[in-house]
């Protein structure tokens, strides 16, 4: 017998590869076989063609296959009149593609039709590449069954070939394909009798334009468009700082924009979410920093210090464009970084807003707990300017209780509470309430609102957040003559900024880890300590692994403790019963004009996070009085750009800018800023823009057929692909160092 | 018109430049150079003087040199390079490009000697290597007509009917260092002669990667297109030698010259600067009685057949000068020439001059009295090698 099989796929698609898997099995079987691929089309996506011949005697023809007994079509869009060209009526039609043999009754009558969907089978078993699935090693499967081939020979060949990896999903489609015979198929011929006689000239017979006579693309006017089965494009992807930032910040564009346009148009990017890029510039934790990109690579951008070098240097275009189609009233009670961020956003949309407040001026947490050598007051003034001058209207000096908060709901179309943490956690051990015992909130009160000589000798922090980190420096320049931080957990389980943390060691502190307070001692007044060992346990809800407390004590003198060990919000200024849903207080379960922000809310504990919670507090608001806002939601994490879609070895290594810090020396005798941030704005260069186009060029460069333009418009620079040349190789894509652009199913 | 004494090098590089500044109102010029002895005076002479609307580009190598003449012919300006030996063994796959894309680049290549080890004199080995890159080639006698074939290739590869790139070929440093008085032509009449180059098939429209993927089929019917260009080139050439000779006065060499051929019973067939030692060696032959001829090969491609053919009808005796040698077989211009004679003439094969060896006209007298006591030809024959 012979045995004629021809294979039409596209470039990359691995049609040659499976020609010589099919060749290997009947090899297995005890046949001579021969294999070839057409070469020269081996680009991504072009037609190509492979061969395998089968026969009990050696063989010697060399030409391709004219007439053959077996078809396999790799990708449906081939299917053509030329493509069956030579098959003989009966002859098996193999076509890889979703549809049932029914499908192709009209057309390929003439035929024994089978289907498979191997590349659903493919992509399924993740056979490929980022761009193309690659279908040989599971439509021979279906080849075997439908041909009648032993398995075990498929088995065989397979691990001969070290393909064996793809045999379930050669399996998958041995077991999935369908045939059919229509009922006009003729008998199956014998195999080896005679064909209709193959073409005499194997030219197409149109005429060959000289190579003087192209004007467009040398040399030939193929359209090469026509091999694509997919597409690339350019599309913009969340970067992943992005999509780490509480506050909704468009991260990749403000330092792109720094870099690009400078500090004003950067600030106006800042400006379309945020109100205090100085202030989160000092002191935002900046999670942005961590889900960077670049921090795989040779460190995290200095993000925050590039939003602080923008909101030091420009002032953002605020308002919004068009005044809304009714002005509502809308109270604000708080005045910390959620009360702020809420009233910003409402005023910029022309809402009439007024910030109720009991302290005598505004910012809340970030003038009563934030300590001056981390944000000085005449940046946080600036900022708050900023506000008051969309027309902002306040009433200071009075604290709230809940009966007023439920008249301002009657006088108002709507009230934001966002009161921040009221009560700080407390601590029960004998001796608490011994003269020197003092909650670190009210601390920090005193010493940014009142200032003075406020403690002497040996002051102990008790706690590991940034309220801790904050009193321990504090109280060093307050005339302490040395910190001790008791945490009782490790350092890695700290929620302080880790910058807090190392600065405040510099500065002397001392910390000591897995302690926890178990008395104070004294005579009317703090004389000493009493911690006991902790052992770490397993994780609790939180991750964390939960402190277990022994009976190993340990007595350290002291003139003062300072407790920060956490705070809560004050719900009593809620009405009774009220509960919040989705940022909304409810009574008796109906909605009420009442909506809760920021820490009061959330409980999430960063001005980021509260600069966020307040823009969507402002947007629930005016959603509930029928407005038609976008209510900010933070996108997940997971939907940003992978890593492995970014080309690390297109960058050159380059280390973060470093911001200059006051010595330690001079720094920890005064409460003026520490940090006096970076000395200019090149950390933006090292931003990778992950899944943002910077116009590169590497796509242009990167391309083989050259069809990639620039494409220079009023509305913006981008690019554009001739889709007469585009093969859909995907090299492009692949290249992008950014992960800027995707293919697509044609 | 002035007369100077320069040298074959600058010669070519005075004439690259005219024709370089008579593209000004059109595409302008754009030229890619890199050294190697003995073409850099040439480049350096392009590289030294302003061209109005044109740009020579110092590249990283050969191949590059080429690329930027390939680019700025496929944009429509007017192109050169030079380059030589080794540089037109790295140049190669870009000497084909040219050659199969068509384009109307002028090259001067100085014959060089081919190494390891190193050789920097004459040899034709270099060019010949190309001779199927699909380019016309020309083979100059003396300096004059390295200025004269220079600027008349740039007529003859933009000829719409040939569009062919050309190779200007002399010897190093017979020629390419040798100075000799030159005339050397205003701008003004050059423009008259030379007219602003407008390539029909310029890429225009977009910045395109060219040379996509030619099919079997495709590739037969542009090498037949290739190969009916080629036989343009005799009669445009001698279009060109007409208003050349309007232009300035002189007339170009024939592409085939032939020397007190009519009555020669012996025929001594060269290429370059070797032909004036033959005419002084027939003088000296003739003068001895001997019906002795010289045949120069000046345009080696296409290989003017008939011409050639012609000019031998009449000769039973054939020597043929190579200062070249395909291992294996022997000279190049022999292996081409052999088919032309008349049948059963003894075409015999004189390796002389290889590696830059003075050619004499003892040389060419004792090939004279070989080729006249043989009964039938023989192996190719060393002159300095001995017996």
């Amino acid at each position: 017998m012979t045995l004629e099989i021809r294979l039409h796929g596209r470039g990359g698609q691995g049609g040659v590869t499976c020609a010589k898997i099919l060749a290997a099995i009947y090899a297995r079987l005890g046949k001579s076989v021969q294999t070839f691929g057409d070469y020269a089309g081996e680009r991504s996506g072009a037609p190509v063609r492979a061969y395998t011949r089968v026969a009990d005697q050696p063989i010697t023809n060399r030409n391709k296959v004219y007439r053959p007994d077996h078809l396999l079509v790799l990708d449906p869009t081939l299917l053509s009149a030329e493509v069956v060209s030579g098959l003989a009526p009966g002859g098996l039609l193999l076509i890889n593609t979703p549809d049932p043999p029914a499908a192709f009754a009209e057309h390929f009558a003439a035929f024994r039709v089978a289907t498979i969907d191997a590349t659903a089978i493919a992509r399924r078993h993740g056979i490929g590449t980022r761009s193309v699935v690659i279908v040989n090693t599971t439509i021979a499967g279906a080849y075997c069954k439908i041909v009648g081939l032993p398995y075990d020979a498929l088995e065989f060949a397979y691990r001969d070939l070290h393909l064996h990896g793809n045999l379930p999903a050669a399996k998958e489609a041995y077991d999935a394909v369908l045939a059919a015979e229509f009922p006009a198929a003729l008998p199956a011929r014998a195999a080896g009798t005679a064909h209709a006689d193959a073409p005499a000239s194997l030219t197409h017979g149109t005429p060959v334009m000289p190579l003087t006579e192209h004007t467009h693309s040398l040399p030939t006017q193929l359209k090469t468009g026509s091999w694509r089965t997919q597409l690339p494009r350019y599309v913009e992807h969340l970067a992943p700082c992005n999509a780490s930032c509480p506050a909704g910040n468009d991260v990749v564009t403000f330092v792109q924009t720094l870099m690009n346009e400078g500090e004003a148009a950067a600030a106006d990017v800042l400006g379309r979410t945020q109100p205090l890029a100085s202030v989160c510039g000092r002191v935002c934790p900046a999670p942005c920093m961590v889900g960077c990109s670049r921090s795989n690579y040779d460190g995290a951008v200095n993000i925050r210090a590039l939003e602080r070098w923008i909101g030091d240097r420009a002032v953002p275009v605020q308002r919004k464009e068009r005044p809304p189609a009714k002005q509502r009233r809308i109270a604000v009670v708080g005045s910390g970084p959620a009360g702020l961020s809420a009233a910003y956003e409402l005023a910029r949309g022309g809402h009439a807003v007024t910030i109720y407040d009991g302290e005598k001026e505004l910012g809340g947490v970030l003038r009563t707990g934030i300590p001056t050598y981390r944000l000085p007051r005449d940046v946080l003034d600036r900022e708050i300017a900023g506000i008051l001058k969309l027309g902002v209207q306040t009433r200071m000096g009075e604290f709230l209780p809940r009966d007023r908060i439920l008249a301002l709901a009657g006088e108002y179309d709507a009230v934001i509470l966002a009161a921040g943490f009221g009560r700080p956690t407390k601590l029960e051990v004998p001796g608490v309430a011994l003269a020197g015992v003092e909650d670190g909130t009210r601390f920090l009160h005193r010493v940014n609102l009142e200032g003075g000589e406020a403690v002497r000798g040996h002051v102990v922090v008790l706690g590991g957040g940034n309220t801790a980190m904050d009193c321990a420096r504090s109280a060093l320049r307050s005339g302490a003559s040395r910190v001790t931080v008791a945490y009782r957990r490790t350092r890695t389980e700290m929620p302080a900024i880790i910058e807090e943390i190392e600065e405040s060691e510099h500065e002397g502190v001392v910390f000591q880890f897995q302690r926890a307070p178990v008395a104070i001692r004294g005579n009317g007044r703090v004389a000493a300590l009493v911690t006991a060992d902790v052992e770490m346990g397993p994780p609790d809800a939180s991750g964390r692994r939960r402190p277990v407390v022994t009976d190993r004590t340990s007595v350290m003198t002291c003139d003062h403790v300072l407790l920060a060990l956490g705070q809560s919000a004050d719900m009593g200024l809620l009405p009774e019963g009220a509960t919040i849903e989705d940022g909304r207080v409810h009574v008796g379960g109906e909605p009420t004009n009442l909506f809760a922000s920021g820490d009061f809310a959330t409980g999430e504990g960063t001005v980021a996070h509260a600069i966020g919670d307040g823009r969507r507090a402002a947007a629930r608001s005016l959603s509930s009085l029928g407005e038609d806002v976008a209510v900010f939601a933070r996108p997940k994490k997971t939907q940003a750009v992978p890593l492995s879609s970014i080309r690390m070895e297109y960058f050159e290594p380059r280390l973060a800018a470093t911001e200059r810090h006051e010595p330690v020396a001079t720094r920890i005798t005064t409460f003026a800023e520490t940090n006096h941030g970076i000395p200019d704005p090149r950390e933006a260069e090292r931003c990778f823009s992950c899944g943002h186009c910077t116009f590169c060029d590497t796509c242009l460069v990167y391309c083989p057929e050259g069809i990639v333009d620039r494409v220079i418009s009023k509305t913006g620079n981008g690019y554009e692909i001739d889709l007469d040349y585009c093969k859909g190789c995907g090299i492009c894509v692949s290249e992008c160092p950014r992960g800027a652009m995707e293919m697509f199913p044609q | 018109m002035s007369q100077q004494l320069i040298s074959a090098n600058h010669a070519a590089a005075e004439a690259a430049l005219l024709a370089a500044r008579a593209n000004r109102r059109g595409r302008g010029f754009c030229s890619g150079v890199y050294p190697i002895t003995p073409q850099t005076e040439c480049i350096e002479r392009l590289c030294s003087v302003p061209i109005e609307k044109g740009d020579v580009v110092r590249v990283e190598s050969e191949h590059s040199a080429m690329g930027v003449c390939i680019g700025g012919s496929l944009s429509g300006a007017r192109t050169f390079t030079a380059s030589s030996s080794n540089g037109l063994a790295y140049m190669a796959e870009n000497v084909f490009a040219a050659g199969f894309f068509r384009l109307p680049i002028v090259m001067m290549a100085v014959n060089r000697t081919l190494g390891p080890p190193w050789n920097i004199w004459v040899d034709h080995g270099d060019t010949l290597m190309l001779r199927d890159s699909g380019w016309i080639q020309l083979y100059c006698e003396d300096n004059q007509e390295v200025f004269d074939t220079t600027l008349l290739a740039y007529r003859l590869a933009e000829d719409a009917r040939v569009y062919l790139p050309v190779m200007v070929c002399q010897d190093a440093f017979v020629l390419s260092h040798t100075m000799m008085m030159t005339d050397i032509p205003a701008q003004e009449q050059v423009d008259r002669f030379l007219p602003v180059l407008d390539l029909s098939f310029r890429v225009s429209d977009k910045p395109r990667v060219v040379g996509g993927l030619d099919f079997p089929h495709q590739t037969e019917m542009h090498r037949e297109q290739h190969i009916e260009a080629m036989k343009q080139v005799p009669a445009v050439y001698a279009e060109i030698q007409d208003e050349f000779e309007q232009a300035f006065g002189r007339r170009p060499p024939d592409a085939v010259v032939p020397y007190r051929m009519d009555d020669a019973e012996i025929a001594i067939v060269s290429m370059g600067t070797t032909a004036s030692t033959v005419r002084t060696a027939v003088d000296g032959a003739r003068a001895r009685g001997i019906k002795a001829g010289g045949l120069r090969v000046r345009l080696f491609r296409p290989l003017p057949e008939d011409s050639i053919a012609t000019a031998l009808r009449a000769c039973p005796r054939v020597a043929v000068i190579d200062r070249n040698l395909s291992p294996g077989l022997g000279g190049i211009l022999w292996g081409e020439i052999r088919g032309l004679a008349r049948p059963n003439a003894i075409v015999q094969n004189y390796l002389v001059g290889l590696g830059g060896g003075d050619i004499r006209p003892e040389h060419v007298a004792s090939i004279i009295q070989d080729v006249t006591e043989r009964k039938r030809a023989g192996e190719p024959v060393f002159m300095e090698a001995g017996e």
